[in-house]
Formats: C-alpha cells, sequence, structure tokens
C-alpha cells in the first residue's frame, strides 16, 4: 500500500522543530561551571533614542577592564564584563541584572541605566545582596534618602543637586556682574528637569537675591519641534535664561532658537552643553553659551585627563561622554577596593569602597572619593564655562568650590527630610 | 472552543446542550488547572535555577495580562489598544496600598482589584460604545492619560522615577512573598487562577453571548441582548486581570514604573496575542511564552533585538497569517480529518 503523505508538517519534522524549541529554552539555564575569571554584569541601554548613554559606557568600561586585566584583573582574576540591553525599560532592567547573577554567574553589577531603570536594578540589589555601583543615573534621591540606603550599592556618577549648587552660584555672580534679574528657564518636563530647574532657581535666588524668574517653559522630552517655546521666551525678554534639556533635545533646540537670534538677546545657561555629544553635533554653535562640564578633556585641565579622552577618541574614534568618565571611574574604584580588601568578595570589597579615595583623572584635585555616610561619589571636577564654536569649545572652565557644595548639600538634604 | 462553536447560529445552540457540554469540560478544565499547577510548583524541586522561575513568574504576569486581552480582542471583537493602563493600574494600585497603608497582602490585592473595577467601570461606560478604530483610539487615550497621570503626580507616584524604596511584603498565612519560591508559586497560583477563570468566563453562556456580539452585534442587540452591558462586563473582568497581572509584575520587581502604563506595553500585548493566535483560548500563553523567551535569547546576543523580532512578526503576519495556535490547530484538524477519511 502506498502511504500518503499528509499536507503540513511532517510527525518527525515536528519533532524535530519540539527538539530544538526545548534547547533553546533550556540553554540559558544549564548551569555553567565557575571560572577563574570574575564576571561582572551590566544592564545598560543599548538601543532606542538613549543607546549613545549604553554605547558609550560600555566603550569606557572595556577600556578600563583592558587595563586592569593587563595587569592581573582583580586580585589575579580576570575580568569578564556581561553587557545587556534593557532597552530602557524598568522591568527589563531588573530582569536582565536578575538573569546576569543568576544566571550568567555575574559576582557584581555595574548598573548602566538611567532614571527608572536604575531604581529597578537597585531593587534587584537589596533583593539578592549582590556589590552593584550605579554609573549613569543621577538622580539625587538614589543614594540621598535614606530609604534607598544599602551598604551594597554605591553610586560613581554626578549629581542634579551638585550640578545646581555650582550653577546657581556660577549664574548669581555673572548675574550680579552683568546685572541680570529676569530670568526665564526651559526645561524637559520629567523629574530630572523640573527637580534641576527647582534647584538651580532656588541656588541662584540664593546667591543672588534680587533675581526674579519671569517665565518657565516645559517642553516634552524628545520634543522635536521648540518653536513656540522659543518665541514664548523671546516675548517675554528675559535677560537670562537656564535650561537643562540635553543630547538631541538640546541640540534641536539651539539649531532652532539660532533661527531667533536668541543667543545674541540674552545669557543663555545650559547645564548640560558642554558635552561632546552636543557641543559637535550643533550645526552653529553659538559663541558665549554658559555650561556645567559633563565631560570635556581640558576641564580638569591635567595631562591625565587629555591623555584618558585622547585615548578613548582614537579607540573608538568618536568623543567620550559624560557617561564615560563615569563608567571609567567606577572600574578604577572598583579595581583599588579589591586591592585594599585583597579579595573579590562583594562584602568585603563593598567596605573597602566605602570612604575610598583613589587618584582618578576626573578628580577635582586629581583624586575622587566614595563617601561613606551615601555611598556616593565626591570631588570629581565640576565647574562652569564659556563656548566657543571649535575645539576645545570650553576653554576656561571655572571649577566649582567642594566646601559650598558639601554645606548646601548638608542643608539640602535637611530641607527633604533626608537627614 | 474552536471557531466552529463560535460561528455556529445562536438557534442550533439549545441551552441544554451547552448545559451538559460545559459541565463536563468544566470538571476537565479544573482538572487541566490542577494538574498544571502541580507540574509548575513541582518544577523548583527539579531545576535548581533561579532564572528559570523569574521566566515563569514573567510568564504569569504577562500572560494573564495578554489572556485578559484576547477576551476583548478575540473572543468579543473590541481591539483595544489601552490595555495596558490596567497592567499599570494594578502594579501602582498594589505598590501604594503596600507602601503607604502597611495592610496584609490579601487586603492589598482586592482593594486594588476594587480599584481597577471602579476605574475600568468608568472608562469602559465612555469607550465599549464606540466601535472598532475609536474605540481603540479612545483605550488608547485613557492609557496616555493615566500614563501622564503617573508621571505628573510626583507627590504620589514618584513620577518617571517610579514608586522606589521596594514595596515591602510582609508574609501573610506562611507565605512570604519576598521568599524567591514563594513569590513563584503565587504567581503561578494566580496565573492558574485566572487562566481558570477566564476559560470559564469564555466558554460559559456569557461567553457565547460575547462571540455574538464580535460575530453581529446587531443581530445581538435584535434577540435581546444588552450589547452595551455585556461590553462593559467583559471590559470590567478583562481589567481585573490584566490588573492581576500588574501585580505580579509588581512584585516580581519591587515596585511600579510608568512604563507599566505605557502604550508600549498595551502593544506588546497585542504583539503576544498576535503571536499566539486568537482564536484558541490558550492562544495568547503559548504567545507569552514565545515572545518572553525569544526577548531573553536575543537580547542575550545582540543588541539588534529589534531586527530580530521584526523579521518573527514579520513571518507570523505575512508567511503564516495567523498565531502559531491557530496554524497548530488547523495542522491538527486538517490531519485529524484526512486520517478519519481513510479509516
Amino acid at each position: 500500500m502506498k502511504r500518503t503523505r499528509q499536507p503540513g508538517i511532517s510527525r518527525r519534522a515536528t519533532l524535530a522543530l519540539m527538539g530544538a524549541g526545548a534547547v533553546t529554552i533550556a540553554a540559558p539555564w544549564v548551569a555553567r561551571a565557575q571560572a577563574k575569571t570574575i564576571k561582572i554584569g551590566m544592564p545598560t541601554i543599548l538601543s532606542g533614542r538613549v543607546a549613545q548613554l549604553g554605547t558609550s559606557s560600555r566603550n569606557a568600561v572595556l577600556l578600563e577592564v583592558e587595563k586592569v586585566n593587563a595587569v592581573g584583573g582583580l586580585a589575579g582574576r580576570q575580568i569578564e564584563m556581561v553587557i545587556r540591553d534593557s532597552k530602557g525599560q524598568p522591568q527589563e532592567a531588573a530582569r536582565v541584572a536578575r538573569e546576569l547573577v543568576n544566571t550568567d554567574g555575574c559576582e557584581m553589577l555595574f548598573d548602566g541605566e538611567a532614571s527608572s531603570g536604575s531604581f529597578a536594578v537597585h531593587e534587584v540589589a537589596r533583593d539578592l545582596g549582590v556589590l552593584c555601583i550605579h554609573t549613569c543615573s543621577e538622580a539625587s534621591s538614589l543614594t540621598a534618602d535614606p530609604k534607598q540606603h544599602i551598604p551594597n550599592a554605591f553610586r560613581c556618577v554626578r549629581q542634579g543637586i551638585h550640578d545646581s549648587i555650582v550653577g546657581g552660584s556660577y549664574a548669581a555672580a555673572i548675574a550680579k556682574a552683568k546685572g541680570l534679574k529676569k530670568w526665564a528657564t526651559c526645561s524637559p518636563d520629567y523629574a530630572y528637569g523640573r527637580d534641576t530647574t527647582g534647584e538651580f532657581a532656588l541656588y541662584l535666588k540664593r546667591f543672588a537675591p534680587d533675581v526674579e524668574i519671569i517665565s518657565e517653559s516645559w517642553p516634552k522630552l524628545f520634543q522635536p519641534d521648540y518653536t513656540e517655546v522659543v518665541t514664548k521666551i523671546l516675548q517675554a525678554k528675559p535677560q537670562g535664561l537656564y535650561t537643562c534639556l540635553w543630547g538631541g533635545d538640546l541640540t534641536s533646540y539651539i539649531d532652532q532658537a539660532n533661527i531667533y537670534a536668541l543667543f545674541t538677546q540674552m545669557e543663555v545657561f545650559a547645564v548640560n552643553m558642554a558635552d561632546y555629544t552636543a557641543l559637535t553635533v550643533v550645526k552653529n554653535l553659538p559663541k558665549g553659551i554658559h555650561s556645567g562640564n559633563r565631560y570635556i578633556k581640558t576641564f580638569p585641565k591635567t595631562p591625565e585627563n587629555a591623555a584618558w579622552g585622547d585615548a578613548y577618541r582614537t579607540k573608538y574614534n568618536e568623543y567620550p561622554t559624560n557617561w564615560s568618565w563615569q563608567n571609567a571611574t567606577a572600574v578604577m574604584l572598583l579595581a583599588e577596593a579589591v586591592k585594599k580588601a585583597n579579595s573579590t568578595d562583594g562584602k568585603k570589597v563593598a567596605e573597602a569602597l566605602r570612604g575610598l579615595t583613589i587618584k582618578c583623572p576626573f578628580g577635582a584635585d586629581g583624586t575622587v572619593t566614595m563617601r561613606a555616610e551615601d555611598n556616593t561619589l565626591v570631588g570629581y571636577a565640576i565647574g562652569w564655562g564659556t563656548t566657543i564654536p571649535q575645539e576645545p569649545y570650553v576653554p576656561e572652565v571655572k571649577a566649582g568650590d567642594w566646601k559650598t557644595i558639601f554645606e548646601l548639600e548638608a542643608e539640602w538634604k535637611k530641607s527633604k527630610g533626608y537627614t | 472552543m474552536t471557531e466552529l462553536q463560535a460561528e455556529r447560529t445562536p438557534e442550533t445552540l439549545s441551552a441544554p446542550r451547552i448545559e451538559t457540554r460545559s459541565f463536563r469540560s468544566r470538571y476537565l478544565d479544573v482538572l487541566i488547572a490542577l494538574v498544571a499547577f502541580a507540574v509548575l510548583a513541582a518544577l523548583p524541586l527539579f531545576f535548581g535555577s533561579k532564572a528559570l522561575l523569574d521566566f515563569v513568574i514573567r510568564c504569569s504576569a504577562f500572560g494573564l495580562f495578554a489572556t485578559s486581552l484576547n477576551l476583548l480582542v478575540g473572543y468579543t471583537g473590541m481591539i483595544s489598544f489601552g490595555h495596558g493602563m490596567f497592567f499599570g493600574l494594578g502594579a501602582y494600585g498594589f505598590g501604594l496600598l503596600m507602601q503607604r497603608t502597611g495592610v496584609p497582602i490579601p487586603v492589598a490585592f482586592v482593594a486594588t482589584l476594587l480599584i481597577t473595577a471602579v476605574v475600568a467601570a468608568i472608562i469602559g461606560a465612555i469607550c465599549v460604545r464606540l466601535k472598532e478604530i475609536y474605540f481603540a483610539f479612545v483605550t488608547l487615550a485613557f492609557q496616555m492619560l493615566i500614563h501622564s497621570t503617573i508621571l505628573t503626580w510626583t507627590s504620589l507616584t514618584g513620577g518617571d522615577q517610579g514608586l522606589r524604596g521596594g514595596i515591602p511584603r510582609p508574609a501573610f498565612l506562611g507565605i512570604d512573598l519576598a521568599n524567591h519560591v514563594h513569590l513563584y508559586i503565587t504567581s503561578c497560583a494566580l496565573l492558574v487562577l485566572g487562566l481558570l477563570l477566564m476559560r470559564q468566563i469564555a466558554q460559559s453562556p456569557f461567553g457565547y453571548t460575547l462571540r455574538m456580539i464580535r460575530d453581529n452585534a446587531r443581530r445581538a442587540s435584535f434577540i435581546g441582548i444588552d450589547v452595551w452591558r455585556a461590553k462593559l462586563t467583559v471590559f470590567v473582568l478583562a481589567a481585573l486581570f490584566a490588573s492581576t497581572g500588574g501585580m505580579v509584575m509588581a512584585m516580581f520587581v519591587s515596585g511600579a514604573y510608568p512604563e507599566f502604563a505605557y502604550w508600549t506595553i498595551s502593544g506588546e500585548g497585542i504583539f503576544i496575542n498576535m503571536l499566539g493566535g486568537v482564536t484558541t483560548f490558550l492562544g495568547p500563553m503559548v504567545g507569552t511564552v514565545l515572545l518572553l523567551n525569544l526577548n531573553d535569547t536575543v537580547t542575550r546576543f545582540t543588541e539588534y533585538h529589534g531586527i530580530v523580532l521584526g523579521v518573527v512578526i514579520l513571518f507570523f503576519a505575512i508567511g503564516l497569517r495567523k498565531g502559531l495556535m491557530d496554524y497548530v490547530l488547523e495542522w491538527y484538524t486538517q490531519r485529524r480529518d484526512g486520517s478519519g477519511e481513510r479509516g
């Protein structure tokens, strides 16, 4: 009898497909042997609008890890980075972080997430007790709020509150010198934008009490058209303008505001301007925009910082970002802490990290410190300067005073009920 | 349940036949549910992998969400683009109650369901009158309204940084949800129970009313069915299951984030339904397992996961032109009929 072939997929093919499916599903859960290398997991954003955050963080981490590995690794163990995309979704960040620890055998985490994602990874660190260094989230509450505090999580990132204190005092000095009394603000409409702008205004008024904010604009995050915002500001006729727009939003804003010659009519303070990601993208960078330093290889003006910036650029053929120096610093801190603890055990390393001061090209005085009281980075180079349209973009940066920052930060913490 | 049953005219579906049929199948459903739960609950005994447990917990959250969406899309023909708002509402409602009031978990769970029911009834009352694209867009609009509220009501919700500081999970009745295995078992129980309940809804006379509304709402209305009320009821019921999914997710990440209420979550729900198929009850569950597994596997190897997922969507949309379970069902029916003819 002739066998009739059924239409569709045969039984054998079905079995093969099911087998292949089972292997795919099971593969990640097959336990892997513990190697002599030490794995560090890093969830970060490698796709979507802020992919540059992840890619420039990854570049910096790999650059530094290479150096650490060349001199023997962490307590004799070579570092292997496992870097994975979270797409900027907090539930994915949490999942990836857990997967990195539970499945891939990562013994430590670098959290390269922004905003909500960093809080999600923070909860994973709380749950799993694994050593975690936040390297991108600038939200002050992540470490300032005692409810967030866990002994195994550290933040190696600049902070909104530090930027606002330094920016406020710098802007106030210029406001007094040039008689800028009427101010406008224009910042993205989300927590970072609202908090940072509020804090900047607070410190500006503190140092220059006769300043008045006469107009506020809150464009949406990733808004493509700023025409109405620009015209609103021009109609208000302020003498000074503060903005904490960043990245693509800032560059679109400047390009569009240039058409209305906004920059010739007022002093502009854009805290996030002095980052190569913004400086090199703007079509006609106006001269004289005041900006905080994000990352610029001329500040601090040291050969170490310049060499680091050049090495990064040579290796990746692009400029480093603010996220780059933060991630690089995280690797440097970790390497020193392991040396001090003479162990790669998370708890011992955390103990060694607390209060640790290391030599660092990005330090205000050549060093940075992981402050013990709230596990956060202090002493990094922070300052403001004005732009010119070509390299070095911000030739002179006036450094902020860390003593003032500490005093005002303590006051701010008290006002927020954090201490 | 198959399309064949759904396509029968109401006259042929005489009441007693449905009764006996559903009576028998109900026992079968309960049995399947018990077996499924037993298998899931036994997994930690055989596999030590925490990642596997994480995977099942996430499947529970998204499975409940996607299957509840199928109650609207597949059974009633209401394509909601805003179903994710109830997922977010569940996560935020539960998280906030636990953080702010310190009530026991079951109380917070029930209270969150109550809140969801009220919100869904209000939104549903406005939306279900509308048809097709208008319904889709108004649900999307409400979703964006809820998302914007979460973003701007910073003092309550924490704005775009979400509910921070972890969700406290005090033990109740010997169940400690801070314990990974306990959380896993609870998620499985919620999933199986949720699926069983949804299955009962789908197989009940009410479920067949929904199918009739999907196929011909005017006809249903002519034979005396209050279409608006039936649609509103299923809208609220589906919201409750989506909210349960949100609560599972909130417990998993120990927080709630505005992304949970964003339109992309609704989009993911629709995609899961496309992937798994909407004509079988378990289609969305299969879609969930497929999508999450695909997502986890692909992101492990490349950051260009968008391309891979896009190709998969194209394969299902243009290649198969139906979900996986639809395809399997069709293939199985063909095979069975084929062998019947031969025999």
